[in-house]
């Protein structure tokens, strides 16, 4: 089984060590420059990217340390796309500026490539990049220019694929479109999305999958997503346990995200526990056609709950391979 | 005589530079608590004499003693841990609780401060909680089995503290609930969690919400028990508004509009400020409509919270002088 992070992380030490918010406060009160700035970003990143090669991970991100929410290399790299006031960010205390379409969208690009190609090039794990997906996007951004739902649409997967395409020839494996919208919706028109969804991963250079999590709806999409082309499908299994009984049952044509750490409670796992419900998934998928990872990205924890839960994945990992001690004495 | 549109704040507002190193101070060990509350009473002087010198009519005490408007109660009652912090946007953090144990309180946690800020000023101090709905989903729960049995036992423990507050002489008395269009589904847990809070209390009751998908609640919200909801609307470019004109406004109930944004450093204009103020009276009736920020002003410096009370008191007398006139 291969284990791997989602998204975000948090930019702040959980003891000593660079920090992001310590650096920006400097940085506005007119202490330290854009190049201190700029070191911190390397450091934070580069402390994360240590300890995805540490714990041993298949796959992580670059924890978006540059972000300010999932939406910021996607306006600054939008022509006509503005970031303004704040919303919750669905039922987290986290809020994000949401983008207001202001004109026809066109790419101009750099941002995205800039900030994720230091860390591409610097990572001794293979490095994926999570993007907002089309329907989370549409859901919580503003259209003030289109009024046309069709046409913005269309611009919307032209943008979304030259951002996709802007990381090309870098060291990404992977882009993940994140789909928090998808899980919780209830009234969906799943032939768009399925067509949608065709469009934007079309004419691609690089693998890309989609991460359904924060809903309870995770497993419904198992099936309408079935016949597109993912390199791996990431699902909430805190949100929508069902999963477990589906993945068990039904074998599925690409790999399979299971996230089985909880993203947004500091309770930290039994992995024993983990272990007894992804063995049947196990079997039914073959181990190494299987991710464990978190439910999404892990900056909604403090640091130190953060870094446990990405050792915790690694203890999973252990119990399910009979090399954790705890295991082995129990004769398993 | 009641001027029409009254005046008000939300809640917080930012710590001036003396309190910051003082609060430095006294984590670092150097200063003592009487030394930290000796500069907390003169940053609510300041934050009393501004909204006076403004011309506000109902005032805020400024919560210079929290940091926090759920870590604040989480750090004083029993059954929460400390976490590190946690970011909310931006570049601003906050150190989000864990309940690892029953939930607890002595009652009148709050009653000391307002009672300071009060005694500064002849204009009603709000009494200033935050709502248990919001304490429980601002916080990590690692020891309730669910999320209601927390909310419950919040709400029994912020109702003591209004009722507390009430004893004391506060007659507005502010539960904030800015969680509260969080998740749909459980908004009758709110509104439960509220009449608990509420009852008996007799004061007058606001709720101030802020941040949320109010589509989604709205007009559920309006049973939220009480007088007074205050609610964010500039951040959005009062499209707010438009939501609430589908119903009609409750007799009874008041609404605080938030009519600058607390989140920008940019300043509104007053033309702007008005037009907010002229399209709530289309649904609000004028005795009814209090006029506020959108948040709390604690994440702007002193000069922009002054900029944006100055500004928001401009629009509020222009209005007054005009509705006068006809």
């Amino acid at each position: 089984m291969k284990i791997a992070l989602q998204g975000s992380y948090p930019k702040i030490p959980a003891g000593s060590g660079p920090s992001v918010r310590t650096q920006i406060q400097r940085f506005d009160r007119g202490l330290g420059g854009p190049r201190d700035l700029e070191r911190t970003y390397r450091e934070v990143t580069g402390r994360l990217l240590n300890l995805a090669a540490e714990v041993g991970l298949d796959l992580t991100t670059d924890g978006q340390i540059r972000w300010n929410d999932a939406f910021d290399p996607i306006v600054r790299d939008v022509d006509n796309l503005y970031s303004e006031g704040l919303l919750r960010l669905y039922d987290n205390n986290f809020y994000f500026r949401h983008p207001v379409i202001r004109g026809r969208l066109a790419f101009q690009g750099g941002t995205l490539r800039y900030w994720t190609k230091a860390a591409a090039d610097e990572s001794r794990v293979p490095l994926k990049v999570a993007l907002p997906g089309p329907f989370t996007f549409m859901a919580l951004s503003e259209d003030q220019s289109y009024h046309d739902a069709e046409r913005l649409w269309r611009d919307l997967v032209e943008v979304l694929q030259m951002e996709r395409e802007s990381l090309a020839g870098s060291k990404v494996v992977e882009v993940q479109w994140d789909e928090p919208q998808l899980a919780q919706k209830r009234e969906v028109d799943i032939p768009s999305v399925v067509e949608v969804y065709r469009s934007l991963l079309a004419e691609a250079s690089l693998p890309q999958s989609i991460a359904l999590y924060w809903g309870p709806r995770v497993h419904s999409w198992l099936e309408p997503l079935a016949n597109l082309p993912w390199s791996a499908v990431y699902l909430d299994a805190v949100a929508d346990p069902e999963v477990y009984a589906v993945l068990a049952a039904e074998r599925m044509p690409w790999t399979v995200g299971l996230g089985v750490i909880d993203a947004r409670n500091v309770r930290l796992e039994d992995p024993e526990s983990l272990a007894r419900q992804l063995e049947p998934v196990l079997r039914r998928q073959s181990a190494e056609r299987v991710v464990a990872h978190p439910t999404s990205g892990l900056e909604l924890l403090p640091p130190d709950r953060a870094e446990a839960k990405v050792r915790q994945l690694a203890v999973v990992r252990e119990v399910l391979e009979g090399s954790n001690p705890s295991r082995q004495s129990e004769g398993r | 005589m009641q001027p029409v549109l009254r005046t008000t704040s939300v809640g917080s507002f930012p710590k001036p530079p003396q309190l910051i190193e003082a609060r430095t101070r006294f984590r670092r060990g150097e200063w003592s608590r009487d030394q930290l509350a000796a500069a907390e009473r003169q940053a609510t002087e300041a934050v009393i004499r501004l909204q006076e010198d403004l011309g506000l009519d109902i005032l805020v005490h400024g919560e210079m003693e929290r940091g926090d408007m759920v870590a604040y109660f989480a750090e004083n009652w029993q059954g929460f841990e400390q976490s590190l912090p946690v970011r909310s946007y931006g570049n601003r953090y906050y150190r989000k609780p864990i309940v690892v144990g029953k939930v607890g309180a002595a009652r009148g946690l709050t009653v000391d401060a307002w009672k300071a800020a009060q005694a500064l000023t002849d204009k009603p101090v709000k009494g200033m909680l935050t709502g248990p709905y919001t304490i429980c989903d601002w916080s990590f729960n690692a020891f309730y089995p669910d999320r209601r049995a927390l909310v419950r036992d919040l709400a029994a423990i912020v109702h003591e503290e209004a009722m507390a507050l009430a004893a004391a002489g506060a007659t507005y008395i502010q539960i904030d609930e800015p969680a509260i269009s969080t998740r749909p589904e459980e908004l009758d847990l709110a509104i439960e969690a509220m009449t608990v809070v509420t009852s008996g209390l007799d004061a007058h009751t606001i709720s101030h919400i802020c941040y949320g998908d109010f589509e989604t609640i709205y007009p559920a919200l309006l049973d939220l028990p009480v007088d007074q909801l205050d609610l964010e609307a500039a951040n959005q470019g009062f499209q707010l508004l438009e939501l609430i004109a589908r119903s009609p406004w409750p007799a009874g109930k008041e609404l605080a509009l938030g009519v600058v944004d607390v989140h920008s450093h940019g300043l509104e204009s007053v033309a702007s400020v008005k037009q907010g103020i002229y399209k709530a009276l289309e649904t609000i009736p004028v005795d009814r409509l209090y006029i506020d920020p959108d948040c709390g002003l604690k994440t702007r410096t002193w000069d922009e919270a002054e900029a944006k009370l100055r500004l928001m008191m401009e629009a509020v007398h222009e209005v007054r002088q005009e509705l006068a006139a006809r």
